[in-house]
């Protein structure tokens, strides 16, 4: 009887999610277009962007009582990444979930580093700041001299002296909730990454056939699937394993490898597009050029290889295998 | 685009865990121990473990098996591959035989062979490499002619795992000469190794160790009922085993031993480099874990993930070689480092084989760009 209910109410949490993931496709697809991107990356806030996200409520997600979960939210990110959507869709709505009284102006979060906020994005067109420190504790934040900054894919992240900072109370660790925001970011963009190599190299022909043809091609671009492979499985691993005892190890292991792929299958996009891919003109680089920002921004992939292979170490020998072969 | 499931194992197949892990704490072997599935070959290690159940563990209870699923097979495959237990004697027979007979043997072959496979007492050998047949498996030249009450089988098969100290071959031939579809006319018999006609050459390899041989056969004369399946079904079989073949934790701890050392040896307190070595070893492993994982959830429920299954090769062998250089490289100067340097040479003299074995990295790199629609 239990079990019956219980099915269903997860196959409804399915259909829920895959509604929710349906319209943040459509929507994404939307906005990030060329235009947008490179609006964006020239210093403008996309107002029309941010505007219909909260039409859609997407900025509340993560808010209590909203119906959805951190897993719902991550699962979106994704989404937001294969469209390389240019807006700090995760800052926003992380900071609305511990904001009392967050409305539909923008909020966005930054590092705390001793008495500066560093790397929020938009901060200069922000309405409230929140502040993480690397062990994760949040903190409202005063500030209002804005340094004007831009991360290497363009998109802007200032950084400020800190006036004053209230300590807000959450039971979330919310460095580890940024990081695997960048990992759910990157295994979206890997995934459009992929598709777009495949579409190229079926359609761009050099002497006298498709790119598709040649071996060489073919063994790069199934290395390329197996390290998308391999990155979404460990993204896909943290985020079910949200508010457990292995919240920090999952999110390092997600880390520790979509940020290792991300060297890789940029790489081989850049040579298998080519010349055209290095312009401008071409999208590829709005997507490259992201997985090389979100990779350093809550730790890169030495960083959490680090803080796993403690823990794995701290446990001792003797527990390395049980840790491995356990996914509760 | 390929297609994972997510998967986790469920709470009634980790109920074992405990069960095999206190098997193996009972049954560990003397002196070093080696994580690869062809490391260990102890005929009495396979009997005790078929004892307990835990060969054929897919296979029905009225052939000898246990009637459980690919789920508790895995936990129990992983647990002894982590632990370094002999599994090399029973392997390739309890994960490629068992699910062959199930699925194409006759039931006079099930009745006759099974009981003894799961016993852990009956094991086989896989004859389809030859001298001019290696990743191009439908080049093989093995004739079996048809002759009165079956066939005469003449040709050679090369690196034959376990044939000098096996019981059986299950060899793929061609019951029909090769015609424009290269994939047709080839048939898998299984040939008793004791019969008139056939010559066992053990070749060594560079490990020193013999496993594996060149199997000469002579006018060996097979009987009829020898047939699995249907006679000119041999590539289609062979192929449909790929999945059970490709994707199991053997793909990607053939190197945990060497871990396990590095970890012992430097100890709680690591150094930075160090702790970031075993991070990232440890974080490989789990992603890989989860892609195998995954391949067997699609296999219990009935898919063909063959592309999937050679994608978990590719990225798990690869691995296990990385694996090394990385430990390799982390490990302290000092201390006393006679575990891990043991552990380590063994897996280093091993480790060419890990990308050539069961499927080339450039015949799944095919696979995987055909599945991905570009061949």
């Amino acid at each position: 009887m239990t079990k019956t209910v219980d099915n269903r109410s997860e196959q409804h949490d399915n259909d829920v999610q895959k509604l929710l993931l349906a319209t943040a496709d459509k929507l994404f697809s939307k906005h990030a277009d060329k235009q947008t991107l490179e609006d964006v990356a020239s210093g403008n806030f996309p107002t029309p962007l941010k505007n219909s996200l909260v039409e859609h409520g997407f900025h509340r997600l993560a808010e209590e009582n909203s119906g959805f979960d951190l897993g719902d939210v991550f699962a979106v990110l994704r989404v937001a990444g294969y469209h390389a959507l240019p807006f700090p869709l995760a800052e926003w709505i992380l900071a609305n979930r511990y904001l009392d009284n967050a409305d539909e102006e923008f909020s966005t979060i930054g590092r705390l580093q001793d008495k500066r906020i560093t790397a929020a994005p938009w901060a200069r067109d922000a309405s409230q700041y929140l502040g993480v420190t690397p062990q994760g504790q949040v903190y409202k934040i005063s500030a209002s001299q804005w340094q004007r900054d831009e991360s290497i894919a363009g998109e802007a992240r200032d950084s400020a002296s800190i006036e004053d900072k209230t300590a807000i109370n959450t039971a979330d660790n919310l460095f580890e909730l940024l990081a695997l925001s960048r990992c759910a970011l990157a295994v979206g963009a890997m995934t459009r990454l992929l598709e777009l190599v495949i579409e190229q190299v079926t359609v761009r022909e050099q002497f006298g056939r498709p790119l598709a043809r040649f071996q060489a091609i073919q063994h790069d671009i199934a290395a390329m699937a197996g390290e998308v492979a391999a990155a979404s499985k460990a993204q896909e691993g943290a985020a079910a394993q949200l508010a457990t005892q292995r919240q920090e190890d999952e999110i390092a292991v997600a880390c520790a490898r979509v940020f290792e792929a991300t060297r890789a299958t940029s790489e081989s996009a850049h040579q298998l597009f080519g010349a055209m891919g290095f312009t401008q003109e071409h999208t590829l680089h709005h997507f490259t050029r992201r997985l090389w920002a979100w990779r350093e921004d809550y730790g890169n992939e030495r960083y959490w290889q680090e803080i796993l292979g403690r823990n794995i170490c701290a446990r001792g020998p003797d527990n390395l295998w049980p840790f491995l072969a356990s996914d509760r | 685009m390929l297609n994972f499931d997510p998967v986790a194992l469920p709470q009634s197949s980790e109920q074992l865990r405990p069960v095999i892990r206190a098997f193996i704490a009972d049954n560990l072997p003397e002196g070093r121990r080696n994580s690869d599935f062809t490391s260990g070959h102890d005929t009495s290690f396979s009997e005790a473990l078929g004892a307990a159940g835990w060969i054929g563990m897919t296979v029905p209870k009225r052939y000898g098996g246990s009637e459980r699923g690919y789920f508790d097979r895995y936990i129990v495959t992983e647990e002894l591959l982590a632990a370094g237990m002999p599994v090399a004697a029973h392997w390739i027979t309890d994960r490629q035989t068992a699910p062959l007979l199930m699925s194409h043997g006759t039931e006079a072959q099930r009745e006759r062979f099974l009981p003894g496979i799961c016993a852990g007492t009956v094991f086989f050998s896989i004859g389809m490499s030859e001298p001019n047949a290696g990743s191009d498996l439908a080049a093989i030249q093995t004739k079996a002619q048809a002759v009165e009450g079956g066939w005469r089988v003449n040709g050679t098969k090369l690196w034959t795992t376990g044939a000098h100290l096996n019981h059986y071959l299950m060899t793929l031939v061609r019951t029909a000469p090769a015609s424009s579809n290269r994939h047709a006319g080839m048939s898998q018999l299984i040939i008793d190794l004791s019969s008139d006609g056939v010559e066992v050459r053990p070749i060594v390899s560079m490990t020193g160790q013999g496993e594996f041989n060149e199997v000469v056969l002579n006018d060996v004369f097979v009987p009829t009922d020898a047939l699995v399946g249907n006679e000119g079904d041999g590539w289609q079989q062979v192929t449909s085993e790929l999945g059970y073949e490709r994707s199991g934790p053997e793909r990607f701890l053939s190197t945990f031993r060497v871990f396990q050392e590095l970890v012992n040896l430097v100890g709680v307190s690591p150094t930075a480099e160090q702790a970031a070595a075993v991070g990232r070893i440890g974080s490989q492993l789990m992603s890989l874990r989860r892609l195998s994982l995954s391949v067997a959830g699609m296999l219990q429920a009935d898919k063909s993930p063959n592309i999937e299954a050679a994608m978990v090769k590719d990225l798990g062998t690869r691995f296990e070689k990385l694996s090394l250089e990385i430990a390799r490289l982390a490990a302290p100067a000092e201390g006393d480092r006679t575990a891990f340097d043991q552990a380590l040479n063994d897996s280093l003299l091993l480790s060419p084989s890990f990308t050539l074995r069961g499927g080339t990295s450039e015949i799944l790199r095919g696979m995987i760009a055909r599945g991905l629609g570009l061949r």
